[in-house]
């Protein structure tokens, strides 16, 4: 077991919204009382000492309407400081330069003259006579004659339209979209910029509405260092920072989404943004094929009855009478998964499989097509099935939250104050699922005649998947005893130590897995070693 | 080719008030090369366009059709050529008219008397008769009557 430094390794420093990050003292309880073996073996366990190994974070902050006003307000401040340029003048270049002051600034003092003339800040005058209130104008838009008085001239440039026509002209480029915020005089050869004080002050409150939501949104929307969290009906912005390295983009919103700050996608943190791409449109071209994957019902391998997964696990128990313990993803049975013979998880190693003749010969006959899709199908199904368990512990860990907490806490005595590892160990199971959900899809693309590497990956994703299931079913079956049961349970103390512990090591075990996947395997030689190491310890597990 | 009415409803009283203005104004000044066919229809004009006398299009003579949006002046008028349009490089055979004005570019302040200015000067500066490059594709993708102004026009010429 490592030190607690690793926990800290593994979730600290990220800004905001880390949602694992609240309950550090708990953990910390147990990791220092006597651990127990939960199973995982140490590889590599010398890398945290070098600190370049450390994890690359992205810098992130997650931005509310509140905040984004407040930058917007910074922002425009600092130009009008530096430009000596009045607020309405600063927001026409800011957003012209997509709200980068440093680029403002350059480019200003660069050529002033050049930047005026792009941005329609020109300080040309249209005409300078001087006119009585009382003389009659034409309107060019609506070729009605105006006493000066009704009519209103552009501040930028001087040309005067009646307010009527001025009016219908900036509502119609409201209505046609963002391009209002650019929008320049009526006059067709003109090109001076009218800024939001004109605009503000001539518009209805729909139209005003509007083109301050435009305002707000172009700070996100021509931003090259903010994106809208891509949630649906999620408000929040997040804005990069630096990322360090081949650092990765994930990002957790205020809203809880999980996503790729690059890419837009789910969080996908081990594999890149390219290899996420490939995947799923490699999925949209196979999704006939893999319809009847996604089923949630398979026959029971002993009595052919059809069962329904309902739980996140992938230890199925079918119904009475016949009470079989199956593995869901290779309908094996239980029995021969792992603990009690002293293996490990076979089902999710595709090579191995083949090896062991669960795929016979004739298979290996058959043309390339339906092998490359076979493969594929190995990848898919474990891919899907993660995610759907990864769904499933998502809305478990709300349920835990709402109701169960409370229960539990009557039940057993407890203060909800100390029953935090419970949602901890749910949180933990979210992010381990998927994790590794998205090792499948790096599995599939590794190539084939990199054995090293490949026995190295099936070895590191045997262990988490069998490191999580335990923790899984530790929080899912052996949690329910406490929930079910009548009376105040004396061992609920030992259950606490046990999915505290199993939330700790697992937590710690992905996120090495993590790093080695993303640092393309390279500790291949050291994880031989480890391979090699893993065999021999095989048989003291329970 | 079709000339068909869009779907559109009829004028504001702010647009009829300015088309009658400017209707009038177009008969005591027209643009010089252009006559607008008398018709009761108001919201759609015909106009007869004289190629200029020292251009590829001298002694030719062509028909635009204009139609006016409800809140025109604020939008701007569809334009297109009706029954043979002009050969010219910015012209389709279905009428249709590559001209930045007509779309992204249009200004309230403008008027059919410019438009048809920026026409005659767009087809006067011409050095070849020629239909646009790709003519045929574009022109297939009209086929539903399609209205020139929901292209995405691209004004990559600033010469002819
Ligand atoms: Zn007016
Ligand atoms: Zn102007
Ligand atoms: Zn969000
Ligand atoms: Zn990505
Ligand atoms: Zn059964
Ligand atoms: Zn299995």
């Amino acid at each position: 077991m490592d030190s607690e430094d690793d926990m800290q390794d593994a979730w600290g420093g990220e800004s905001d919204g880390n949602l694992s990050n609240e309950n550090e003292e708990e953990d910390e309880e147990v990791s220092q009382s006597n651990e127990p073996d939960y199973g995982f073996d140490d590889f590599a366990a010398d890398d945290d000492i070098n600190p370049s190994s450390r994890l690359p974070q992205s810098n992130y902050t997650i931005l509310s309407e509140a905040d984004i006003r407040q930058r917007q307000d910074e922002a425009i401040n600092t130009i009008t400081n530096f430009l000596s340029v009045s607020k309405m003048e600063a927001g026409i270049l800011l957003r012209h330069f997509k709200w980068s002051v440093s680029k403002v600034n350059d480019e200003w003092f660069a050529d002033e003259e050049s930047v005026r003339k792009c941005v329609g800040l020109t300080a040309t005058r249209a005409e300078n006579r001087r006119r009585s209130q009382t003389e009659n104008l034409k309107c060019a838009i609506c070729f009605e004659m105006h006493p000066l008085s009704r009519m209103k001239a552009s501040p930028g440039c001087g040309h005067y339209f009646c307010e009527t026509c001025w009016t219908g002209y900036i509502h119609t480029a409201i209505n046609d979209g963002p391009g209002c915020l650019t929008l320049r005089c009526a006059d067709p050869v003109c090109g001076s910029a009218i800024g939001e004080d004109m605009v503000l002050g001539l518009v209805v409150e729909e139209d005003r509405l509007k083109y301050k939501r435009y305002l707000l949104r172009s700070f996100v929307e021509d931003n090259r260092k903010a994106k809208w969290c891509p949630a649906p009906g999620c408000e929040y912005a997040v804005e990069l920072g630096f990322v360090s390295g081949a650092g990765s983009y994930d990002v957790v919103c205020k809203c809880s989404h999980n996503f790729c700050w690059n890419c837009l996608e789910e969080a996908h943190r081990p594999v890149d943004c390219e290899t996420v791409a490939r995947w799923i449109l490699k999925n949209s071209a196979e999704s006939e094929n893999m319809n009847w994957i996604l089923a949630n019902s398979k026959p029971c391998p002993k009595c052919k009855r059809p069962i329904e997964k309902n739980q996140g696990c992938m230890h199925i128990t079918c119904t009475p009478p016949c009470k079989f313990e199956f593995c869901w993803l290779c309908l094996g049975a239980w029995t021969d998964h792992g603990e009690r013979t002293g293996g490990f998880y076979a089902c999710n190693r595709y090579e191995a499989a083949k090896q062991e003749g669960v795929y016979d010969e004739a298979d290996r006959r058959r043309d390339m097509a339906k092998n490359s899709l076979e493969r594929y199908t190995h990848y898919y199904e474990r891919w899907a099935t993660n995610e759907s368990s990864r769904a499933k512990a998502f809305s478990d860990l709300i349920q835990m939250q709402a109701v169960h907490i409370e229960k539990l806490s009557d039940k057993q005595c407890q203060p909800v104050s100390q029953l935090k590892f419970v949602t901890e160990a749910w949180l933990q199971i979210v992010e381990c699922r998927r994790v590794l959900k998205w090792t499948y899809a790096y599995g599939y693309y590794l190539p084939n005649h990199e054995h090293a590497k490949r026995h190295f990956f099936e070895y590191l994703q045997g262990e988490a998947e069998a490191g999580l299931e335990r923790l899984h079913q530790c929080a899912e079956k052996d949690l329910q005893e406490f929930l079910e049961g009548d009376t105040w349970q004396n061992n609920f103390n030992d259950f606490r130590t046990k999915l505290a512990g199993l939330t700790s090591v697992t937590r710690t075990y992905f996120e090495k897995i993590v790093r080695a996947l993303e640092n393309g395997l390279q500790d291949v030689v050291q994880g031989q070693g480890a391979q090699g190491s893993h065999v021999a310890q095989g048989s003291r597990r329970r | 080719m079709s000339t068909s009415t869009p779907p559109q409803k009829t004028l504001s009283r702010i647009a009829a008030n300015r088309l009658q203005k400017e209707l009038s104004e177009w008969q005591i000044n027209p643009p010089a090369g252009f006559k607008h066919k008398v018709t009761d229809n108001l919201q759609r004009w015909i106009i007869e366009v004289h190629g200029a006398p020292g251009t590829l299009y001298s002694g030719e003579l062509y028909q635009l059709q204009v139609d006016f949006p409800e809140n025109y002046p604020m939008e701007a008028p569809q334009v297109i050529f009706i029954q043979s349009p002009p050969l010219h490089p910015h012209i389709y055979s279905n009428g249709h008219i590559c001209l930045d004005i007509l779309y992204d570019s249009w200004s309230p302040a403008m008027t059919v008397s410019s438009i048809c200015i920026s026409i005659l000067s767009m087809l006067s500066s011409a050095t070849q008769k020629a239909r646009p490059p790709d003519n045929d594709r574009y022109v297939r993708n009209c086929r539903n009557g399609r209205s020139p102004k929901e292209t995405r026009w691209w004004f990559h010429d600033d010469k002819v």
